[in-house]
């Protein structure tokens, strides 16, 4: 597998460079990569907070939908339960870390920890749950995660000493190292930091460790056997690949991944509440997934960046946009309602046109002008597309 | 091929992330004098006398927030608040403005999503000198420390007592135990109920039904009733299985603190099974449109609103003339409580400003103090509101109302507006 991956980027390079010797024509790709980490880790020195937020939330989304793209995009498993994986993570975090003398049940431990715990905690949930997501397959183990949504739904509304019912409960700020993240103003290169700015590096830092753990583990031998189980159960258990376990581990991976990024939602919003936790929000990331691009870690993070960011960017412009009408002025349709037609037809176009999503446009494109070019120089095959399941 | 690109840009991260933080010098975020956190007090207009301002306030407008919800949960509620408000600002503008200034409406759609309503509160706070309008009374409480912090006096659209309590949040009206409360008083001086008997309680999980229960319950205890709950999800719309259980158990009269649509099939379900008991809704569980189905019946039979202000069918001269210019400005628009309660809130707000503006501060402290001036507020709906104590709703007063097909609105008055000994009593803490 990774023979033929490298093999394909061999052929995707551009000609020119494909004739000067290895290495001399790929200084592009870590010039850009830096370019946009230079621009990632500068962000909170120019854009006002409400790109901050926005930014964030998309973090915490790409971690949450990298997740759920090793457990439906890389091997197969259909579900609808992340987000009761992401409230657990969110209001495993507030428990732990919450403040003993608090309205509601708090351990008040260390934020660190408690963050460590929560994440572990969303692992042991998705472990015991982890016989059904072993037998289960596809669209079954779908409806089988549907019933936590409803479970975890009923216990956020009326726990109320754990969960602080219906207006949900304070999120406890995050402290590492004796460095609180919270709202007081420290001034960094003339530039007032408030929480938004100092989430910021915490969300950059947890976005680059899950997008490196995820491709660690897709690009290895698990990642192989994973997609292996997506394409053929039975050819995979024939090869020796222990099917039923590796469902059941892959959805405590994806289970911890929503855990985190439940955490760092949590820190963003400041205070949780149940009616975020819905069957929509699984839905959401579902999307995400499609339009992304299932199975690759890349395109989990473009489309979970598309998806969180279009109904907020959306409603912000929507005095400029055509069609799209101001709250209150009445006709045309409302920005919310745009946003869900948006990344409604978004997905039906990625199914339709793009079946690896978003992430594969570059190689898309690519293969496109090299199929202008005269026959001959045409490199492998890219319209196949291995990372579909069937 | 891993190894080459590793090893490249080490040095040059290091070295750009130099050039980067240098190059913030001219970020526009940067601050200027160091002196932070004033919030933004000190521009002073040329006016004659020195008027001082804040944020929001520049030299020819003044820039309120609305953060509404038109697509989701509340979108009935959102679009016709929101109109309310543009109607009113509309009219004041028209009118000379305030201070000198015109009013300018800004509002977002959060969609009662917590990831956009907290955005977008946070996109607007700096820009604005309050909120007219805030939707979604767990949104409100996630922002409570930056409105405390900031000093944003915010409107919010809600009567649930969770958000009493801070000098900056201000609700309109009773709070939903009240009005519960003042519902059972109504129903024991004018409809029969006695000691001893019992009533059903039909009420959304969350903080405006589980407040309500909580008011039905204190009144119980004090006059020896009996409440039998019984908790629905937004979500449940046929009430049959509830209003059996209730008939089982015998109630006298069914309070229902949920939306339109359970409001309906309770009495619906009722009248059908012959259960001729009184019913009452809080003032969020009838809309107008539910004339139009085949429940009016029903609903125009012993079913009664409570509510904190005269309904828009009222022949009052406020209430009826802005029906009227409401009809004329969004004609297709559905004429609700939503309306009244948008477009008193955007006055309430701008006789603030006023206030501010006559005693020279036209800061976001001084619209926070304007507001505690205002103890004995009219704005011709019926009710007299106090804002000056944060503890306390801005009133206790509740109208009983009735649905009437002939009006606008859809509801007349039944019960002119009182506030209950039981009401009067009720602790606050």
């Amino acid at each position: 597998m990774s023979d033929l991956l490298t093999k394909v980027r061999e052929g995707l390079r551009p000609p020119a460079a494909a004739g000067s010797g290895a290495g001399s024509g790929r200084w592009l790709v870590p010039v850009v990569w830096l370019a946009i980490g230079l621009a990632l880790l500068a962000f909170p020195f120019y854009l006002e907070t409400f790109w901050l937020r926005t930014g964030l939330l998309a973090m915490a989304a790409a971690i949450g939908a990298i997740g759920l793209n090793m457990l439906s995009g890389s091997t197969g498993q259909l579900s609808l339960g992340h987000a009761f994986f992401l409230a657990m993570g969110a209001y495993g975090y507030c428990v732990l870390a919450g403040d003993p003398d608090g309205p509601a049940t708090g351990l008040g431990l260390p934020p660190l920890l408690a963050v460590v715990l929560a994440v572990l905690l969303t692992g042991v949930a998705g472990g015991l749950f982890s016989p059904i997501a072993g037998r289960l397959r596809g669209a079954y183990l779908g409806i089988a995660t549907l019933a936590l949504i409803f479970i975890g739904q009923h216990v956020l509304f009326n726990a109320h000493d754990l969960t602080g019912g219906f207006n949900g409960r304070v999120v406890p700020r995050l402290e590492v190292f004796g460095f609180v993240f919270d709202a007081e103003r420290i001034v960094v290169a003339g530039v007032p930091f408030q929480a938004m700015e100092k989430l910021w590096y915490v969300g950059l830092v947890l976005l680059l460790g899950c997008v490196l753990f995820a491709r660690g583990v897709l690009r290895g031998r698990p990642g192989r056997a994973m997609n292996a189980i997506r394409d053929h159960q039975i050819a995979a258990g024939v090869m020796g690949v222990p099917v039923a376990r590796y469902r059941g581990m892959v959805f405590v991976i994806s289970s911890m991944y929503a855990g985190l990024a439940g955490v760092l939602l949590a820190l963003v919003f400041e205070r949780t509440v149940p009616t975020y936790f819905s069957i929509v929000l699984s839905l959401e990331y579902l999307a995400m997934i499609v339009i992304g691009g299932l199975g690759s870690v890349g395109g989990a993070v473009l489309g979970a960046t598309f998806v969180s960011m279009t109904p907020l960017i959306l409603t912000r412009y929507s005095e400029a946009l055509p069609l799209v009408t101001a709250p209150g002025t009445g006709g045309g349709f409302a920005p919310g309602e745009v946003s869900r037609f948006l990344y409604g037809g978004a997905v039906v176009a990625a199914v339709l046109f793009l079946p690896g999503g978003l992430a594969r446009l570059p190689a898309a494109w690519r293969a496109r002008q090299r199929a202008r070019r005269p026959a001959g120089e045409a490199g492998p095959d890219t319209q196949r597309n291995e990372e579909v399941p069937r | 091929m891993n190894s080459k690109r590793r090893g490249l840009p080490a040095v040059a991260v290091a070295a750009a992330t130099a050039v980067a933080l240098t190059l913030t010098a001219c970020s526009g975020k940067a601050e200027d004098d160091g002196g932070g956190g004033s919030g933004g007090s000190g521009d002073t207009a040329s006016e004659g006398d020195e008027l001082v301002t804040g944020p929001g306030v520049g030299d020819d407008t003044i820039t309120v927030g609305a953060l509404t919800d038109m697509t989701a949960a509340y979108a009935t509620l959102g679009a016709s608040v929101t109109q309310g408000q543009q109607l009113y600002v509309k009219e004041a503008n028209a009118a000379g403005g305030v201070c000198e200034r015109d009013l300018e409406l800004v509002v977002r759609d959060h969609a009662y999503d917590a990831g956009q309503a907290g955005t977008f509160y946070a996109e607007l706070e700096p820009d604005v000198i309050g909120f007219s309008q805030f939707i979604g009374s767990p949104y409100v409480a996630a922002a409570k420390d930056s409105i405390d912090a900031n000093q944003t006096t915010v409107i919010a659209q809600a009567w649930t007592a969770s958000l009493l309590g801070s000098e900056y949040i201000h609700m309109i009206g009773t709070t939903y135990d009240i009005e519960t409360i003042n519902a059972i008083d109504f129903l024991m001086n004018e409809k029969g109920l006695s000691e001893g008997d019992s009533i059903g309680h039909v009420y959304f999980e969350g903080d405006y039904g589980e407040n309500a229960l909580e008011g039905a319950e204190y009144a119980a205890e004090q006059v020896g009733l009996t409440v039998v709950g019984q908790a629905i999800k937004p979500t449940d719309e046929d009430m049959t299985a509830q209003v059996t259980a209730l008939a089982r158990d015998g109630v006298s009269a069914i309070i229902v603190s949920a939306g339109p649509r359970q409001a309906a099939s309770v009495a619906g379900v009722a009248a059908a099974a012959g259960l001729g008991v009184p019913i009452v809704g809080n003032n969020s569980a009838f809309a107008p449109q539910l004339l139009a189905t085949e429940a009016a019946p029903a609903l125009l039979g012993e079913f009664y609103i409570a509510a904190p202000s005269l309904p828009i069918g009222s022949d009052e001269s406020a209430p009826a003339t802005l029906a009227e210019a409401y009809t004329a400005e969004f004609p297709d628009a559905v004429l609700d409580m939503g309306v009244v309660a948008g477009y008193g809130a955007m006055e309430l707000f701008t006789e603030a400003l006023r206030g501010a503006c006559d005693a020279g501060d036209l800061s976001r402290e001084g619209v926070a103090a304007a507001f505690g001036e205002l103890n004995a507020y009219d704005n011709g709906f019926g009710v007299v509101n106090d804002f000056s104590a944060p503890d306390a709703p801005s009133s206790l007063e509740s109208y009983i109302l009735k649905p009437d097909a002939e009006a606008p609105g859809g509801l007349v008055v039944e019960a002119e507006g009182f506030v209950s000994d039981l009401a009067e009593g009720f602790p606050r803490g």
